[in-house]
């Protein structure tokens, strides 16, 4: 695929404290790339790296010689570096990225509530008539993040990717209280020196993510969608929201971690085209 | 001209002089306690509590918080405090750098009112002891759903007490004819101050809360003076130019938000360069408004304090203060609240008793940050910075 100079092209980049995830639309919505990398410093020259690589399958927003911005190509930033990506037309919260996002791919247009459970923060959209009615996002602590997550499992020396499967193998539900991290990490060691299964731990964990999140708001919609990566990486946090959340019809949306680029490129066309000199030094 | 900051500077130096002058006397005063008393009765007052925002404003609170903790007072308790008191045991204040003042003025007596909260009392206990001088506190009646006459009757008892007190310190009889000319003054600057806010009806309004938050100091610490009245005089002139001339506090405003809350202090110039940024505009604020008092009245000099100081807003049961937010929302055409969750401040906390679903029944939508006056620990910058642009975004 390469640029043809007639077509507009949408660029969604969410910047993360921990990833950047960067979507490539055309004008009828139409995906045309997605990547993820780590998130790097110098932050605005690895974002520039992130979108001019090879592998953007030759869709390059820049100009070759004067490293402007090709008047066909629309960029808006999101996440929290969205304001550190100076040469973006224009930059939105993940709040509404998430919901734009999550509307798109799921075509849902009655009330539902989005939540994004992100590696730093956890997000609780609700939309009604259509837009964001209110949201919430968790206070100061880590608990319900996949900072939580993570954090345990290293302090447990277990891989990520293996935390769903230790988790099936529970056979006893356990109770983590605290909503921070450092805490819940002491009561982890008192777990253990108790004699309790790891397995059982685990399955503890994703349950302590899951009340963290619950604690956070009521929910009044019917149906839930969730987008983040934590989601696809730990499906077992599905399993117990539909748990706990009986009469909701839960969803992850396709490709939940790309769900604030996608948002953050859609809102470009919902702007229009706009005019943005970006000279790199 | 008015220049509010040598104002602010001919304030503290005049402080700094009456210390030294054997013949003069200080008290220090609560915020929202009679000051109009004390200066009658001739005392120059210094105010704490705007010694601990001037910390807070500096940043300087960050070491001084620090040692009023190892002290032994606990971090969940007013940040005011505990920057003031961190401040007098490492024997710093601002005020060095600021106007080349080696120390806040001793006191001759500490007067106090808990109509705002009780941390003042133990606050000035504290230099009760240190200075070993006459402390007064003021308990009105409070959470108030309504101003009764024997609330009022009350707190004139305790303020005739105080006149008491403060007697026996000067040697000298209250005269009421000063008594009244101070609260005539505190009158006029109270109600120009009103003025000067409600000139942010105007679209777009000529300011913003966070400078508001700056103006706001002669009507905290020269309340009952001239200086006062003359300054709001003024700043209610330059104001009604700003709207005659189309000079709005943010260029392009299209949205306009309540503050409910303590402002910030470390954070006011990168908050407002948020909301800017947004094209926002934070047009009232429970907080300034606090120095709205419309009750003040020269010819009933006491009771009308009395009532004043009974009737402000953190003084007030719940369903008062829905009624004053949804009031003020209308009145000045608010598209949402934002409430901050003061960590250390719950009495200006509002939205910890599910105000905002009450507003929400209203119609008004509000978000909470959470935050502090002072202490910078408890406030997350791009996490708030985040919730405050979200919901600008669904305002849209």
């Amino acid at each position: 695929m390469t640029d043809t100079f007639e077509k507009k092209y949408y660029w969604g980049i969410d910047c993360g404290s921990s990833e950047i995830k960067v979507i490539v639309c055309d004008e009828q919505k139409n995906i045309l790339l997605k990547r993820k990398t780590r998130t790097l410093f110098p932050l605005i020259e690895h974002v520039k790296k992130v979108l001019c690589s090879d592998e953007t399958s030759g869709l390059n927003p820049f100009q070759q010689k004067s490293g402007e911005l090709k008047k066909n190509h629309k960029i808006v930033s999101t996440g929290y570096g969205r304001s550190h990506i100076k040469f973006a037309h224009d930059q939105i919260t993940e709040i509404k990225a998430h919901f734009l996002g999550a509307e798109q791919v799921t075509g849902e247009k009655n009330d539902y509530t989005v939540i994004d459970i992100g590696g730093q923060d956890a997000k609780i959209i609700i939309v009604q008539h259509g837009k964001v009615d209110h949201f919430v996002i968790n206070r100061k602590c880590a608990a319900g993040t996949g900072a939580y997550i993570e954090e345990l499992a290293h302090r447990l020396e277990l891989s990520l990717k293996d935390l769903p499967d230790i988790a099936k193998r529970h056979d006893k539900k356990l109770i983590l209280n605290s909503y921070c991290t450092v805490f819940a990490g002491q009561e982890v060691i008192k777990i253990l020196m108790n004699g309790e299964r790891v397995e059982n731990l685990i399955q503890a964990l994703y349950a302590s993510v899951v009340q963290r999140v619950l604690e956070m708001a009521s929910i009044a919609t019917e149906k839930i969608l969730f987008s983040g990566g934590v989601m696809n990486y730990h499906p077992v946090l599905l399993e117990l929201f539909q748990e706990k959340l009986k009469d909701k019809k839960m969803v992850i949306v396709p490709e939940a971690q790309y769900s604030g680029a996608l948002g953050a490129a859609l809102h470009g066309m919902e702007k229009g085209p706009s005019e943005k000199i970006y000279s790199p030094r | 001209m008015m220049d509010l900051k040598q104002i602010m500077k001919n304030y503290f130096l005049d402080l700094d002089a009456a210390a030294k002058n054997p013949n003069r006397k200080i008290a220090w005063c609560t915020s929202v306690g009679p000051a109009e008393i004390l200066r009658a009765m001739g005392f120059e007052v210094f105010f704490p509590e705007n010694h601990g925002a001037l910390l807070g404003a500096t940043r300087t609170c960050m070491d001084t918080l620090i040692k009023a903790h190892t002290y032994g007072y606990s971090p969940d308790i007013c940040s005011y405090l505990t920057s003031d008191i961190g401040a007098y045991l490492k024997n710093f204040t601002p005020l060095t750098k600021a106007y080349g003042i080696s120390s806040v003025p001793r006191p001759d007596i500490l007067v106090y009112c808990t109509n705002q909260c009780k941390d003042v009392m133990h606050w000035f206990e504290f230099y009760a002891k240190e200075f070993n001088v006459p402390i007064f506190g003021i308990h009105p009646p409070h959470h108030l759903p309504e101003v009764r006459d024997n609330h009022i009757d009350d707190t004139v008892e305790q303020f005739q007490q105080l006149i008491g007190v403060l007697e026996k310190i000067t040697g000298q009889p209250l005269s009421e004819i000063k008594l009244a000319q101070t609260v005539a003054l505190s009158k006029q600057a109270t109600d120009l101050w009103s003025n000067v806010l409600k000139t942010a009806k105007n679209k777009p309004s000529p300011l913003s809360f966070f400078d508001a938050s700056i103006f706001m100091a002669p009507i905290v610490v020269l309340r009952g003076t001239e200086i006062a009245r003359d300054y709001y005089r003024f700043l209610l002139k330059e104001m009604n130019d700003r709207v005659n001339n189309g000079v709005a506090a943010v260029e392009g405003e299209e949205k306009r938000v309540y503050w409910e809350g303590m402002p910030i202090w470390g954070r006011l110039k990168s908050l407002s360069e948020l909301f800017k940024k947004n094209r926002a505009c934070v047009v009232a604020s429970t907080y300034c408004n606090s120095w709205i008092f419309p009750e003040f009245d020269p010819n009933h000099p006491l009771p009308s304090l009395a009532e004043s100081y009974l009737r402000i807003f953190i003084n007030r049961n719940d369903t008062f203060k829905e009624k004053y937010i949804t009031k003020i929302v209308k009145e000045f055409d608010i598209d949402g609240v934002i409430f901050h969750d003061s960590k250390t401040c719950p009495n200006n906390a509002n939205s910890q008793y599910n105000m905002p679903n009450h507003l929400k029944e209203n119609g008004i939508p509000s978000v909470t940050i959470n935050g502090d006056l002072c202490d910078l620990r408890c406030f997350s910058e791009e996490q708030s910075a985040t919730v405050i642009e979200a919901f600008l975004e669904t305002l849209s």
